[in-house]
């Protein structure tokens, strides 16, 4: 198939790669294929070719080797250099041009889902775009996140990508919230997806001066109970919580949540018997972090640690003895 | 089974790593120097006999990958150097720029463990490499890794921008002989990558993108401050705090309550207690024992009292060290790879004190060092 694909450079003189050198480490053995097509590549890029050509060859070498970042940076160059070109004749052209790049991006990066390569180029295209339009993006992330649902990259891209239109009347910040709900029904043990959905509330320029008892913030208190509830022993949905306490009420808990973590732990705190069978290790600490503020509690705290250290963490028993010393 | 390290086991499947490599290897051909630095630097931290009498002739051919460039504009000239990482992207008129910030430290890393020392004493070099560093930072104080392929004054307009190419930014110039803020300073401008820096602490601890907490990054992170000037004094005490228990909780666990995700947790594997994960509600890997080690220890120096170390070590030596033809796996199903040996290696070696975990390199390389 690349053989077929280089008749298109016969007048091309391929640049050969250097190879045999003395105490080589690493030396890969290339196929006459691959040597031949990057040895078109390097004369093409030496040339500052910016043809139809040059750009179709960008995409053979990005599938075979789609960590080249330099046949990346050359790609970019060429689609900069065409769309100046088209701007003499309409913004639409360039349009329509920027989107079948985006159709061949999306369709590698299916292919390629693991490649990050692909998100910054992505960027730099859509900065390149007289319109770019979020909707047309927001499929492909959708299946990417399907695929992979913890994908740091495209969970990043989608951040990004917010950042960049958060200010178009046409984004829906509820959309976007309701969109982390998916995938915290699909795997509540998702933190990507909890991560997301407090950037969504923060960056939605409507919250600007948000405060704690308003009424996202404390639906959102209610959606974390609820999904507490579901899975108590979940450290996302409680760094979720502890993270809106933290933002917005100095991170102290509300006599409610104080109630709300109790139900988790039994009777742990009565029980001078033993160490009763509990939920949740995250609804324990919860309180002793909690109590530990309290000067009349904060026995109570060190009896939590301390039974965290024996009975329901004890992996982490250097950590609990260590929290213990700072508070005795 | 034993939970010994065998070494000579590892030493023959990094070695291999370093021979004649299959075209299978073709796709990886851009990221050779990568290859080539966790070859060498797992098996100087296993055995430095090897390098000496198996490798230290190869500085030549390192020294083949690094390229000088004249950059001229209407206003400016500056000359700039660096490392390509593969002899594919040597465009021998120096028209296209193809030199980098990751191949560039792979390089010198390398070059450091092969015992090299004249190249970094030359002040051109210095100043050369400086100015490819500077040249990768963005006005955010950021940076990304490359430069445009036409344009050696501007950044490449397709590479990402984050904590790892501060990270390398940062370790370039301190390997250049950089120490002192003046030093830094006269290729980047320190206050803004610290500002950048910064700006990715996350609410809970750690550092990310876009506020999620990563352990690599939060290991990026941490080691640029420190090699900026030996101490993470810039960071708040309760940070700091947050950070370290943010850590402390990426050691995965199968007893106490954590059993209780046996069942619920998709991410959750009974075989992964005493490892590190990098992101909560994941599974371990061994390459996070070493991005969590590394950022607690830099962290506090009472680090190997606040986690488990026997249920680490027995994590990397019974679950994922391969005892039948060496390396190390991420986990404890797929095979072994260059890039997890090196760092399953480099985990167990900050254990007994004998890796230089912000430089990532052997500590025996790193006193060599001096300033
Ligand atoms: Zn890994």
């Amino acid at each position: 198939m690349t053989e077929e694909f280089l008749l298109k450079f016969q007048d091309i003189k391929p640049t050969p790669i250097q190879t045999d050198i003395p105490n080589e480490l690493c030396q890969i053995l290339y196929t006459k294929e691959y040597a031949n097509l990057m040895g078109v590549t390097r004369t093409l890029m030496n040339n500052r070719e910016h043809s139809k050509r040059a750009l179709e060859l960008t995409s053979v070498v990005i599938e075979i080797a789609p960590a080249f970042y330099t046949v990346w940076n050359y790609r970019y160059n060429i689609i900069h250099d065409m769309v100046l070109q088209l701007k003499d004749a309409n913004q639409e052209k360039v349009i329509e041009f920027l989107n079948k790049d985006l159709d061949w991006l999306d369709e590698l990066t299916l292919n390629n889902p693991k490649n990050y390569q692909i998100w910054s180029y992505r960027q730099a295209i859509l900065n390149l775009h007289p319109k770019p339009d979020f909707k047309r993006d927001l499929p492909i992330l959708k299946i990417m996140l399907h695929d992979d649902t913890k994908n740091y990259h495209v969970w990043s891209y989608r951040k990004w990508l917010i950042d960049f239109v958060k200010n178009d009347s046409l984004f829906d910040f509820n959309i976007e919230l309701n969109f982390t709900n998916i995938f915290i029904d699909r795997d509540i043990y998702n933190n990507s997806a909890w991560t997301h959905r407090l950037f969504v509330i923060k960056t939605n320029p409507a919250n600007k001066n948000i405060d704690f008892n308003s009424k996202l913030i404390q639906n959102e208190i209610i959606f974390t109970k609820k999904n507490i509830h579901l899975c108590p022993q979940n450290i996302s949905s409680w760094n979720y919580l502890i993270a809106l306490l933290d933002w917005l009420n100095n991170g102290k808990a509300t006599d409610d949540l104080i109630e709300f973590a109790s139900q988790f732990v039994s009777d742990f705190f009565s029980n001078t018997a033993i160490l009763p069978n509990i939920q949740s290790s995250y609804a324990l600490e919860f309180l002793a972090d909690q109590y530990k503020l309290d000067p009349k509690r904060i026995n109570d705290s060190i009896k939590a640690y301390k039974a965290l250290s024996t009975k329901y963490d004890p992996i982490r028993t250097p950590y609990w003895n260590h929290l213990i010393k700072g508070l005795s | 089974m034993s939970n010994e390290f065998r070494a000579t086991l590892h030493l023959k499947f990094m070695g291999r790593h370093l021979m004649m490599l299959p075209p299978t290897y073709q796709s990886h051909d851009p990221n050779k120097m990568a290859i080539i630095y966790y070859s060498l630097c797992g098996i100087a931290a296993t055995d430095k006999t090897q390098i000496e009498t198996k490798y230290s002739k190869s500085r030549e051919f390192i020294l083949a990958h690094h390229k000088t460039i004249e950059l001229k504009d209407d206003q400016k000239i500056c000359t700039i150097s660096g490392f390509i990482g593969t002899l594919t992207l040597d465009f021998q008129d120096n028209k296209v720029i193809t030199i980098n910030l990751s191949n560039t430290l792979f390089a010198l890393l390398s070059l450091r463990i092969l015992g090299e020392t004249s190249f970094f004493e030359n002040s051109k070099h210095k100043r050369h490499i400086g100015n490819l560093v500077k040249n990768c930072q963005l006005p955010d104080g950021s940076f990304v890794s490359s430069l445009d392929i036409d344009n050696g004054f501007k950044p490449s307009p397709v590479d990402s921008k984050d904590l790892r190419y501060t990270y390398m930014a940062i370790s370039i110039l301190y390997l250049m002989g950089s120490r002192s803020k003046q030093d830094f300073n006269e290729f980047i401008d320190v206050d803004l990558a610290v500002k950048n820096i910064l700006n990715h602490q996350t609410l809970l601890g750690a550092f990310g993108e876009y506020n999620e907490p990563h352990a690599g990054y939060t290991s990026c992170a941490l080691s640029a401050l420190y090699l900026l000037n030996r101490s993470l004094n810039v960071l708040s005490e309760s940070f700091k705090s947050k950070t370290i228990s943010w850590l402390v909780f990426r050691q995965l666990s199968n007893e106490g309550c954590s059993k209780f995700q046996i069942d619920s947790n998709p991410s959750f594997d009974e075989a992964d207690n005493g490892g590190f994960q990098g992101r909560p509600n994941k599974f371990a890997d061994t390459c996070y024992a070493f991005w969590c080690m590394n950022s607690l220890k830099l962290l506090t120096d009472d680090w190997k009292n606040l986690i488990d170390t026997s249920a680490v070590l027995n994590y990397l030596l019974k679950t994922t060290q391969n005892t039948l033809i060496g390396g190390f796996s991420k986990n404890d199903d797929d095979d072994p790879d260059i890039y997890h040996t090196c760092l399953g290696i480099a985990a167990l070696k900050l254990l007994d004190g004998s890796f230089d975990g912000s430089l990532c390199i052997p500590k025996y390389v790193s006193d060599t060092m001096v300033l």
